[in-house]
């Protein structure tokens, strides 16, 4: 029984979530806001902004595949609610981002071509491995592998991005700061629920494990290609824009360079992959750098 | 909503720093509202956002350590206290860190 989601109900959602924080928005933010013109202008600026929009893009698809496909494999109708709920969230996260590209000016008929060509196939891959598990409706490598691993990544990337964007860039930060709040949900069920479950199959663990090792490796090699495509920085740089001395972890993300940065948010990640599972009782397995 | 919330109206959840107050000898706090918005409107206040490098804890907060959410008591917080996490949905148990001495909150799965 998932006993933790007695209290959570499709009218709970209602209350914190649209009519909660996603409350008077459009499309994850305030109206009329817009993305700042030198996003727009500036070549190196607008690739980078689509290449990093498609990346999210691409993640919430795997997230939306995984969480809908979980329902039916769910053992428990509490659990199956709350999945529909998640489903609905992480479609609302395809469509923020994928509008997102449409305001830096990708054009729909495009939309596929742009994404085929800046999705980066490490983290197809890792979507990959998650994805077999759903296929095989394997409920609890599946919610692993989606709750705890891809969420908990998506949740110290979209605050490493807020803290980047919010001096600069209110409408893409708030529509990252929607999406936190909705992973935290997210996360907790996770946790939640495959703390019960591995007390109840105590057998699954090496299996996870190995499925952590893997999605973990092509996350690494996801960061290095990401952070060592961007040309950001310099282009800052070169055109005399001050950078934004924004704080994460304790860190001065505007004084790094793109490789400080990647292993400043692998270690995060990577940290926090090793609390969530320890706590659950799995055995974090280090993956090799790509 | 859940049997750890620390809500002031009705009978005290087992488990709760209100029931575990019964004297009423803690230190008592009025909540205000912080901008939390992420549960429904009549729990907000027993939440805040962590600020990050710089933010303090006080006697009546702990950490979430699932979403990092603070969760506020309307009394000051002590070892065995149960809290829930609404953002997360999580239940926790308040326990003292020995290497640091701090209140911490522990996942009960």
């Amino acid at each position: 029984m998932a006993d933790f989601l007695s209290g959570y109900s499709i009218q709970n959602w209602l209350e914190s979530c649209p009519q909660g924080y996603l409350e008077g928005t459009v499309y994850g933010h305030k109206p009329g806001e817009q993305e700042i013109e030198l996003l727009k202008t500036n070549p190196v600026l607008h690739e980078d902004a689509i290449r990093t929009t498609v990346q999210l893009v691409v993640g919430e698809r795997a997230a939306l595949a995984a969480s809908s496909g979980l329902i039916n494999s769910a053992p428990d109708e509490a659990s199956k609610r709350f999945l529909a709920t998640q489903t609905l969230d992480e479609a609302r996260h395809v469509e923020i981002f994928t509008q997102r590209l449409y305001d830096l000016g990708v054009r729909k008929e495009d939309l596929e071509s742009t994404i085929a060509r800046f999705a980066n196939p490490n983290l197809v891959k890792f979507a990959g491995v998650l994805l077999e598990k759903v296929d095989k409706k394997d409920f609890v490598a599946g919610v692993v592998g989606q709750n705890i691993v891809l969420e908990g990544m998506a949740f110290s990337v979209f605050e490493m991005m807020y803290a980047l964007n919010e001096p600069m860039n209110p409408k893409f930060a708030q529509t990252l700061s929607g999406t936190i709040a909705d992973e935290r949900r997210h996360v907790g069920f996770g946790e939640n629920r495959i703390g019960s479950l591995l007390k109840e199959h105590p057998e699954r663990k090496p299996d996870i494990e190995k499925m952590q090792k893997d999605m973990s490796y092509f996350m690494l090699a996801t960061f290095a290609d990401a952070f060592g495509e961007t040309r950001a920085v310099d282009e800052l740089e070169r055109i005399g824009q001050e950078r934004s001395h924004a704080q994460f972890h304790g860190a001065d993300l505007g004084a790094m360079d793109p490789k400080e940065m990647e292993d400043l948010l692998a270690a995060t990640v990577l940290k926090e992959f090793k609390t969530r599972l320890g706590r659950l009782g799995l055995q974090y397995q280090t993956p090799a750098r790509p | 909503m859940s049997s750890a919330l620390d809500v002031d109206e009705g009978e005290p959840a087992a488990g709760s720093p209100a029931a575990n107050d019964p004297k009423g000898e803690r230190q008592r706090f009025v909540l205000d509202d912080t901008g939390f918005d992420e549960v429904p409107k009549k729990y907000r206040r027993f939440y805040r956002k962590w600020k990050g490098a710089g933010d303090r804890l006080a006697a009546n907060e702990v950490i979430c350590p699932v979403c990092k959410v603070v969760i506020r008591s309307s009394r000051t917080l002590l070892p065995g206290d149960r809290v829930y996490c609404m953002p997360c949905m999580s239940r926790l148990v308040v326990a003292r860190n020995e290497a640091t001495g701090d209140l911490e909150a522990l996942v009960a799965y």
